[in-house]
């Protein structure tokens, strides 16, 4: 599939900034899956420095800073893209058993599932909490294959949890979330990684967007379509595979992956520290994803 | 060089130790040769010298104004704590402990590259990935982020403890801002001072050489070339260790900066200085890392600089140590050193950590559960309000308590083995009595190695109770002496290009400025306002009473010039008629608007904000400032206001000698200029609103006689008032010493004419006449052009021509005060997110 991507953020400010200093992780990474055709990157009003840096994680941000007085604030991403859609590839009920993961987990010595033991910890939006593994409890079992286990919380979420952006903001704990049942992408994300982690499982928070498709029989509206996030498990020696408990699914070719870190705070898609701009700034993000083939050729 | 004096063994006072080791007795239960000297010398001098040497060093430490906050203890500022005994290492063991210290320095720079880069030690299971992983100091921002040059960690600090082996251990590390080498500099010096013969004789390896070498490396980080711009980045006023911030600023010839004195503009980090911005080359960071820039770390840090990452990682500015360093300071690590040590040198270090667990280790937390009545307990992340603890401390529920603590997150703790450290003798309650001590040193980068400092920061515990040695529990510190075996060889080091200090200092950052301006306005304002109370009270206390339109005036100006309104000028007889406790409120009422205490504590408060740009006579008069402050406390009561005189100069004549310190000892720089700035247009402000208040109102002529004497008095004119006018007192003559004479210092225009003077030399083009110039042009010629005659007039029982003049000069002055305000200083809004509330995990 090839995709052409229109980004938006735009800041409308109640008092003019003076300068601000900005990180934005808007930049589409290359994956096995996906491949990066072409970005173009526009920040207006003109930037005073704009530097593309590659982070900690292997995402691609952007720093810029703005030094003359402005009262709005746009950034402006379109990418083409081309991703491969392995789903027919993967069947979830053979796989490495929970308690074997768990195993390698502890004694596997190899670089990768070193390095995912990291997203066993607890990270600033998601701790780890007897809740969440309660909950999260009847999906695992020692002999159930891992994947498996994962699927089946993947659309517990999905069954038992209500989507309402009405509901929660970048700050609603997750203790809130579980509590009411109620959420939007981000926090069914957080909740799964929350989940995992509690039972002992490395997870990792995934940002990026999703191709909608209009009901049948009508166009597609422009700028219908949003940022979304989802997350990723571990199993050793099986790799990194991602699940999307908003939509019930393991992420297809309609998933477009930004970045990932252990959650949103690693991969906030634009922060940053602004001078001035009174209070309560408005903020208008719109997103456009065009399927522009629907073949993927890879090595082009 | 052992052969100093012959003493007779058994001589000594010094008891020799019940158990344990001590520093200056030997296995044998002999005293070290070494200390022999040292104790002999003690023992002669005896004990009121010794005493009074201590009340010496308490007080030039108290007029260097060296300072510790302890932050538990709310009365701000306690004195930095000397006890007037060194600690003593001979040459033999220093040369040890210098190569085993300059080898861990090299391993803990190893270790920092590999964290932020290939983590190799992970890759190769040296270390857990929890352990690192888990670690707040472990910033992933800071990932690949590099300084030029061969060392990552420029500063590196220690903790040495002596094991009952008698052999050094390490108690643990400091990487990101080591704190001490101001104070054990600061120690040296008064040592030097209190102890002169003795400090000579001693043969005392030098220090000076390790800030040199500081100084060097400093330079040669210098990413932009040139002549290196170098800032000594402190959290300000409130940190512990403000003062050392301050004094190592001034000894290296840094400036010293808050973050808000400094800006990232166009990929540079610039410091905001009075004529406009300065580039920053090199920081020598006291700032805790997270707290160092909200973009990328902790967002609702107001110590940082925004932005200043983003500078650091694309090399155009240099941090030491960098940010990110603190993943060191994990005690945890220790647990792990010798296989690291291994990993990188094929070896184990020379001085051994003391032993450690860590709880993210199964067996390591169940060791620490069962043994935690022995173990010293450490999180291995250090944070306000989460300190250290010792179990046999800790009673049964407190046990409990840190044990579900650490359950409930193995990975965030540490235990040590608890190793007392050896007694050194020590000078307390007028005996020489042994006491445990801990031994700071540092390391600092230096060619192709590290230099270590010949000599630390030494702390002992007075009260044997406590267990932990720390300066945030009370401890104590000693200066440290490295015995040299031999005179010490000079070393010179390759010099440096330092920029030329500016004399004018126009390179002062504004925040500095525009304290030194209010230091200048509060110590004037407080002044004129004592001035003013002093004369009321002679005047309330004559022996004939006065007459009720006069004390009624008085008393009305009183609230006036120091605006406590409504004061007395609610008229309510009640108060008039018993004006002492409204005025003494004035006076001490510190949370009072206004009061002279309130305006002290101001001026003290701005003081301490500058204290680099402060000489240390003026520290002194500063401490007498609040000393007398204080002593008012006790000594104004109703009954002792019979004599004010008496009661309040002592505080008038502390300021005056302020006022003469910076006039006589400050150069002529920017600085000066607005101190004096402040002063003269405080003075001009409290002069007009005093005549406006006196003698707008015309009264029967012995009254107003008596509102002119007292308007006489408080500028101190009266006397030279009475030598030009034989003729009695006369409103236009008073008026004309009091506004218009120009040979009279504290007369209204004289306080115009100094302004001009000041405002000719700030930076400025001098092309056209500034704004403050020309309302300043305006006040001094309405002045000038005006006629006493005129002035005196009265319509209506008013002087209406005067009381014009004096509220349009009073309008110009509060005028050219704003736009001086506008102009030369900071005016940025404070920053804010704009993504709020993302990082919520803070606390354990």
């Amino acid at each position: 599939m090839k995709y052409r991507i229109h980004h938006k953020t735009r800041y409308q400010y109640t008092l003019p900034v003076s300068h601000c200093y900005n990180l934005a992780y808007v930049l589409p990474r290359a994956t096995e899956r996906q491949r990066i055709d072409d970005i173009k990157i526009e920040v207006s009003p003109k930037v005073s420095t704009r530097v593309q840096h590659t982070d900690y994680f292997g995402n691609h941000f952007l720093q810029f800073s703005i030094e003359k007085d402005h009262s709005e604030l746009e950034v402006s991403i379109t990418s083409e893209l081309s991703i491969k859609d392995n789903t027919g590839n993967i069947n979830l009920d053979f796989g490495t058993p929970c308690a074997y993961v768990k195993y390698l987990l502890q004694n596997s010595k190899d670089w990768e599932t070193l390095c995912a033991r990291e997203f066993m910890l607890d990270s600033p939006m998601v701790q780890q909490h007897p809740d969440l593994a309660d909950y999260a409890a009847s999906s695992f079992s020692d002999d159930r294959p891992f994947l498996s286990a994962v699927m089946d919380l993947t659309q517990r979420i999905y069954k038992d949890f209500t989507y309402d952006p009405q509901f929660s903001d970048v700050a609603t704990p997750l203790a809130d979330v579980l509590k009411h049942k109620r959420g939007v992408c981000q926090d069914f994300a957080h909740l799964a990684i929350g989940c995992l982690r509690s039972l002992g499982y490395p997870a990792r928070y995934v940002s990026g967007y999703l191709e909608t498709l209009p009901p049948p029989g009508q166009e597609k509206l422009v700028g219908a379509d949003a940022t979304h996030a989802w997350f990723a498990v571990y199993s050793p020696g099986e790799g990194w595979y991602e699940f999307d408990p908003t939509n019930n699914t393991i992420t297809g070719a309609q998933h477009i992956t930004t970045a990932w870190g252990r959650d949103y705070s690693d991969v906030t898609p634009l922060k940053g520290v602004i001078f001035g701009g009174g209070h309560l700034p408005q903020l208008l993000v719109s997103v456009d994803v065009q399927r522009i083939a629907d073949n993927y050729i890879f090595g082009l | 060089m052992e052969t100093r004096v012959d003493t007779s063994q058994g001589a000594f006072s010094y008891p020799s130790p019940q158990q344990g080791v001590d520093e200056a007795y030997d296995a044998e239960g002999q005293i070290r040769p070494y200390w022999r000297y040292l104790l002999h010398s003690l023992e002669s001098l005896g004990h009121d010298t010794i005493e009074e040497r201590q009340k010496k060093a308490r007080r030039i430490l108290r007029d260097d104004g060296a300072t510790y906050k302890i932050y538990d203890e709310p009365d701000a500022n306690q004195s930095w704590q000397l006890n007037p005994i060194p600690l003593l290492i001979n040459s033999e063991e220093w040369n040890q402990i210098e190569t085993g210290l300059i080898e861990r320095a090299e391993l803990f720079n190893l270790l920092l590259q590999d964290i932020y880069g290939e983590r190799k030690l992970i890759r190769q299971g040296i270390i857990p990935p929890e352990l690192l992983f888990s670690h707040q100091g472990f910033l992933r921002p800071c990932h690949g982020v590099k300084l030029a040059g061969a060392h990552q960690l420029i500063l590196h600090g220690v903790d040495l403890v002596r094991a009952p082996d008698g052999q050094m251990r390490v108690m643990g590390d400091r990487t990101q801002a080591p704190s001490g080498a101001g104070y054990a500099l600061e120690n040296r010096t008064v040592m030097n001072r209190v102890f002169p013969s003795l400090f000579r004789d001693s043969h005392v390896h030098r220090l000076s050489l390790f800030f040199a070498r500081l100084r060097q490396r400093l330079h040669e980080l210098n990413p932009n070339g040139g002549i290196a711009h170098i800032v000594v980045l402190t959290p300000g006023i409130y940190n512990e260790a403000y003062f050392e911030h301050a004094y190592l600023a001034n000894y290296l010839g840094f400036q010293l900066v808050q973050g808000s004195d400094l800006s990232v503009r166009n990929g540079y980090v610039w410091m905001k200085a009075l004529d406009g911005l300065k580039r920053v080359d090199v920081i020598l960071r006291r700032v805790d890392d997270v707290y160092c820039d909200p973009v990328e770390l902790k967002g609702d840090s107001r110590l940082g600089v925004p932005g200043l990452l983003e500078v650091a990682r694309i090399g155009h500015v240099a941090i030491a140590n960098p940010l990110g360093s603190s993943v060191l300071e994990n005690p945890a690590l220790l647990r792990y050193l010798p296989a690291i040590a291994r990993t990188f040198f094929g070896r184990e270090l020379q001085i051994p950590s003391v032993k450690t667990w860590w709880c993210g280790n199964p067996d390591d937390l169940e060791y620490v559960c069962a043994n935690l009545k022995d173990l010293l307990i450490k999180p291995t992340y250090r944070r306000p309000g989460l300190y250290e603890a010792y179990g046999a401390d800790l009673d049964e529920t407190k046990l409990l308590a840190w044990q579900n603590r650490i359950r409930k997150n193995p990975y965030q703790f540490a235990a040590q083995e608890y190793v007392a450290g050896a007694q050194t003798p020590t000078w307390h309650q007028g005996k020489i009595l042994p006491r445990a001590s801990v031994l700071r040193t540092f390391a600092v980068a230096s060619e192709s190695s590290y230099a270590v400092m010949p000599g630390g920061l030494t702390r002992v515990n007075l009260d044997t109770g406590k267990k932990i040695i720390s300066n945030q529990r009370g401890s104590v510190s000693k200066d440290t002496w490295v015995l040299a075996s031999e005179p010490e060889k000079q070393i010179s080091l390759r010099p440096v290009d330092v920029q030329p200090i500016n004399e004018s200092g126009s390179a002062l950052p504004s925040r500095v400025v525009e304290n030194l301006f209010w230091m200048g306005r509060y110590a004037e304002r407080a002044e004129s306002a004592l001035r003013l109370l002093r004369t009321v009270f002679i005047q309330l206390n004559r022996t004939e009473k006065l007459p009720d339109t006069v004390q009624r005036t008085l008393l009305s100006a009183v609230t006036h010039v120091t605006s406590t309104y409504p004061g007395f000028t609610s008229l309510q007889p009640a108060l008039l008629k018993n004006p002492e406790p409204e005025m003494i409120s004035i006076i001490l009422d510190q949370q009072r608007m206004g009061s002279v205490a309130n305006n002290l504590t101001a001026m003290i408060n701005s003081a301490e904000q500058v204290k680099e740009q402060l000489s240390s006579d003026t520290q002194r008069v500063i401490n007498d400032i609040g000393d007398e402050l204080e002593l008012l406390k006790t000594t104004l009561e109703p009954n002792a206001l019979s004599a004010p005189e008496e009661t309040l100069a002592p505080l008038i004549t502390t300021l005056l000698a302020f006022a003469g310190l910076i006039h006589e000892s400050m150069t002529r720089g920017n600085g000066w200029h607005f101190i004096e700035i402040g002063r003269r247009l405080e003075r001009a402000l409290q002069i007009t609103s005093m005549l406006r208040s006196m003698l707008t109102a015309r009264l029967d002529e012995v009254d107003q006689e008596s509102l002119i004497e007292s308007s006489l008095l408080c500028g101190e004119a009266l006397i030279p008032y009475r030598r030009r006018y034989q003729n009695g007192i006369r409103i236009d003559q008073g008026l004309e010493m009091i506004m218009l004479n120009p040979r009279n210092p504290r007369s209204l225009i004289y306080q115009l004419i100094q302004l001009e003077h000041h405002f000719a030399e700030l930076p400025d083009d001098h092309e056209t006449f500034s704004t403050e110039q020309k309302l300043l042009l305006e006040a001094t010629t309405a002045l000038r052009l005006s006629n006493i005659k005129t002035l005196v007039k009265t319509t209506s029982g008013i002087r209406a021509e005067l009381d014009q003049l004096l509220s349009r000069t009073q309008y110009l002055i509060s005028s050219i005060a704003k736009t001086i305000g506008q102009r030369y200083f900071d005016h940025t809004e404070g920053p804010q997110l704009l993504v709020k509330n993302t990082h919520w995990q803070d606390q354990l």
